[in-house]
């Protein structure tokens, strides 16, 4: 089987408008960002009570897409799937991007930005979770770096090595993200589980975004790909997901069995907004309709309902983000237990939070610059293959 | 060479260029090592004993010296207040009717600070007399801290306050993590902390502030005769600041 | 070099050669010129800068040291004063008692060197 890699042409009207609309995004973040360094975080909608907003939310989301769309990659570099080495480079970009905006969206979210480049690297602190963190992020970058020079210049020994150090790695990586919560003192964050949990869920959107990049991209492009493959992926996608709810279903068990995480389990699963998001967002939307549909043997071998439920996976995991951030915030720790803390003049008790402009806005910011560098990468380098054929 | 070589190449040299600048910035930034903590041993270890016994219920005396002492940043607003050292009224939740009794929290000086563990620029450490203090120099705001302390004592500076009572101590910029630093620009000094010598001004004396490791200091002596508390030693975090009659 | 011309703007690894020398000159060059025309026109900084009172005879150190190395000296006493707890007499806020103004002294060389040092936004130093 022989493969040409090509880059498109970059010339219609819908590629410049989409880039300029990136563009724009973009420069929103930016202004906002600009805004807020010189206000201060509060604009963002942070609290003395809720320190981490939307854009821890985004980073974990984005960190998480990365390490799933390097699996992708890894079934033709790891495991010599070689149906699947059409979608590696794509999918080594994307994992490089999306690693990219995990870090943007860590970065934009500090305090003091300007202090960033300099102190984390100077005053190392091997015992945080948050400085161990940025080394496995910035050598995935630098393994994705290495990888796809590797596929760009075709070297098969380099490629398997790398892509095994990249696999590796990218468990790597999310288990580090999924410890920054899980080796927490949060009450309803401190769990042994959550780094696998978040390897699963980063594994299912990571799988479910790039079925959507691959079905939707060849489309607009009009290039071929047999439905077998997306299929094949879909299925996996549904073995994922189960993995998914069982870490789910495992986590939360414990917490309602456990007497004195009870009540914060209960205020997790049935407490307000985010038990809606819960329960709709993630259970339902999430995990119980995709699998159902890519279980079923009519929807599962239908690359429409295929794509159908790859969306739905993506803004499930959303969710599940979500879910894991900002209920663990709101929900105080129990400094007194059994006791009502009043009269501080802090709020006690559930703190409130509710999303505000500049942090969304600074999202978008961050995801325009992300999408303005892989529309344009799409036509820089040879990313994309003339044909995807399954092996007979 | 064609202007997509030129361009590759100047930008090659750039990068290179400029990395090596940031390389050298980073190595030669001033103390730079892996665990820059401080361990020379030191003879002291102090340590805060609250007697609630000897608290007067409204009186906040205790607040207000802090504040002017600390410039600690009050915007009239609870959402963004910064309290290093505040007043808490305290109920069983199934009695709502019984008023309760009120408790002075503050940051408790952990033997095993989970906000020192978990930051990543050092900027949170303890000291070698066991103070837990913030290098506002350094923290990068990145409130990994206020999500690891159980006691909700950490703020973060989200807004600026115009106030700036106490000139010879530097005020907060926002942006940077904080938390009571027991004064130790005073006990450094041989002065003992705002907050304790309002509270004696008073006539109350019911904050004790001394060296835990000191047998015959004041602590010492009351934490060894009378039945104190401390909140939530299960956690394992060894607070520092005993309390009398919780 | 059998008759090869040094450089031969046709083959392309020289001209990359040269390409990277001339980042590697010009970028520092063109980065010194413009805060050299960007500088303040005096010539020793005496000549704009706010004398303090004259019954102080000297600075903190000596005045040579200060010039040009009053930044390491801060940067040592906070290390010192706020890890190490070991309080010195010599502080930021301290300068002020002596230079008693920052738009005339301080500012005046930082700006020329085009710093803005961001610790006054926590240190008291009157304007
Ligand atoms: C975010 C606020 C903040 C900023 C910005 C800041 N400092 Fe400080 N600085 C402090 C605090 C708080 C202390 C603690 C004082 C103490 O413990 O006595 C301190 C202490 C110091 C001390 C020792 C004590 C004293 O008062 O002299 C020095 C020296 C110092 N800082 C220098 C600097 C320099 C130089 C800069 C600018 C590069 C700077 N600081 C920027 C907050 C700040
Ligand atoms: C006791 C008073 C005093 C204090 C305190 C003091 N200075 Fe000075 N400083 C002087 C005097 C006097 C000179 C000499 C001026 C001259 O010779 O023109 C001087 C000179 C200087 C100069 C060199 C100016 C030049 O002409 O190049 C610098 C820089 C400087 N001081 C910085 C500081 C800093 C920073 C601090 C705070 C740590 C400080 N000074 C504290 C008295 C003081
Ligand atoms: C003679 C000119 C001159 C005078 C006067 C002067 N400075 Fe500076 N200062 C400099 C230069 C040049 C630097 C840049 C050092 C560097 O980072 O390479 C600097 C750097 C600094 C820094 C470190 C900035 C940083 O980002 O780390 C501080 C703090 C500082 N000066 C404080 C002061 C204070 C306070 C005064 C007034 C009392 C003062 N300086 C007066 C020339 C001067």
């Amino acid at each position: 089987m022989d493969i040409q890699f090509e880059s498109i042409e970059g010339n219609s009207w819908t590629y410049r408008i989409t880039l300029i609309v990136l563009a724009a995004f973009t420069v929103i973040g930016f202004l906002a960002t600009l805004y807020v360094i010189d206000k201060g975080i509060w604009v963002t909608g942070m609290t003395n009570r809720i320190p981490w907003g939307v854009q821890i939310v985004m980073a974990v989301y984005y960190i998480g897409l990365s390490a799933g769309s390097l699996v992708i990659s890894g079934l033709y570099g790891v495991f010599g799937k070689l149906e699947y080495k059409p979608f590696a480079r794509i999918a080594v970009y994307i994992a490089m991007l999306f690693l990219i905006a995990g870090l943007l969206s860590i970065l934009t979210d500090q305090g003091r930005m300007d202090r960033v480049f300099i102190q984390p690297f100077v005053h190392f602190n091997l015992q945080s979770m948050f400085s161990i963190n940025p080394l496995l992020y910035s050598g995935h970058i630098l393994i994705c770096v290495i990888y796809l020079w590797a596929l760009f210049t075709e070297r098969k020994k380099t490629t398997k090595v790398v892509a095994t150090l990249a696999f590796g790695w990218a468990f790597c990586v999310h288990s580090g993200t999924g410890a920054i919560f899980g080796f927490g003192a949060r009450m309803l964050y401190e769990s042994p589980l959550l780094p696998a949990a978040f390897v699963a869920a980063a594994m299912a959107s990571g799988t479910a975004l790039m079925i959507i990049t691959i079905v939707v991209l060849f489309r607009i492009t009009n290039r071929h790909v047999d439905d077998a493959l997306i299929l094949w992926l879909g299925r996996f996608l549904a073995i994922i997901l189960l993995v998914v709810l069982y870490f789910l279903f495992m986590e939360n068990a414990y917490r309602v069995y456990v007497v004195e995480l009870r009540e914060a389990a209960l205020y997790y699963l049935f407490g307000g907004w985010h038990a809606i998001l819960f329960w709709f967002g993630l259970i339902i939307i999430g995990c119980c309709i995709p699998m159902f549909i890519l279980f079923r043997n009519k929807t599962g071998n239908s690359v429409r309902w295929v794509l159908i439920a790859s969306i739905m996976v993506v803004f499930g995991i959303l969710c599940e983000r979500y879910v894991i951030v900002l209920p663990g915030l709101m929900h105080p720790p129990e400094m007194f237990p059994g006791m009502l803390v009043t009269g501080t003049g802090v709020p006690e008790g559930i703190a409130p939070y509710s999303l505000s402009v500049v942090e969304v806005l600074q999202a978008l910011g961050v995801f325009g610059a992300i999408g303005f560098l892989f529309v344009w990468g799409l036509k820089a380098f040879k990313l994309l293959p003339n044909e995807a054929k399954a092996l007979v | 060479m064609d202007r997509r070589d030129f361009i590759k190449t100047a930008g090659g040299a750039f990068l290179l260029a400029s990395s090596g600048a940031y390389a050298f910035r980073v190595l030669t930034a001033p103390s730079a090592g892996w665990m820059d903590v401080d361990f020379t041993p030191s003879g002291r270890k102090w340590g805060m004993v609250i007697d609630m016994n000897k608290c007067r219920e409204d009186c906040t005396a205790c607040l207000q010296a802090c504040r002017e002492e600390n410039n600690v940043a009050f915007v009239n607003d609870d959402r963004y207040d910064i309290h290093w050292i505040r007043k808490a009224r305290l109920q069983y939740k199934e009695e709502s009717e019984n008023p309760g009794k009120s408790v002075i929290l503050l940051c408790n000086h952990c033997d095993n600070p989970p906000c020192a563990q978990v930051c990543p620029v050092q900027a949170t450490y303890k000291r070698h007399d066991g103070i837990v203090i913030v290098d506002h120099h350094r923290c990068i705001g990145c409130r990994y801290c206020m999500i690891a302390c159980p006691y909700n004592a950490r703020y973060f500076n989200m807004k600026e306050s115009e106030e700036w009572p106490n000139k010879d101590f530097p005020k907060r910029s926002h942006g940077v993590a904080e938390a009571c630093n027991l004064c130790a620009h005073r006990l450094d000094a041989g002065k003992m902390p705002a907050c304790v010598e309002a509270c004696a001004r008073q006539g109350c004396g019911a904050l004790y502030v001394g060296d835990l490791n000191d047998h015959s200091s004041e602590v010492s002596r009351l934490i060894a005769k009378s039945a104190v508390k401390r909140i939530r030693p299960d956690l394992g975090t060894e607070p520092k600041v005993y309390y009398i009659g919780l | 070099m059998k008759g090869k011309p040094l450089l031969s703007p046709a083959d392309p690894g020289q001209a990359r050669l040269i390409v990277i020398i001339a980042v590697l000159i010009f970028v520092p060059l063109g980065f010194s010129v413009v805060s050299q025309v960007s500088r303040n026109r005096a010539e020793s900084p005496n000549d704009f800068l706010e004398k303090p009172d004259p019954k102080y005879e000297e600075c903190v150190r000596e005045t040579s040291y200060m010039r040009f190395h009053h930044w390491e000296l801060l940067r040592g006493i906070r290390e010192e004063v706020v890890r190490y707890g070991k309080r010195s007499d010599v502080g930021l806020t301290k300068c002020s008692e002596c230079h008693t103004s920052r738009e005339r002294f301080c500012d005046k060389c930082h700006n020329a060197a085009s710093l803005t040092p961001d610790c006054f936004d926590c240190h008291y130093f009157p304007k």
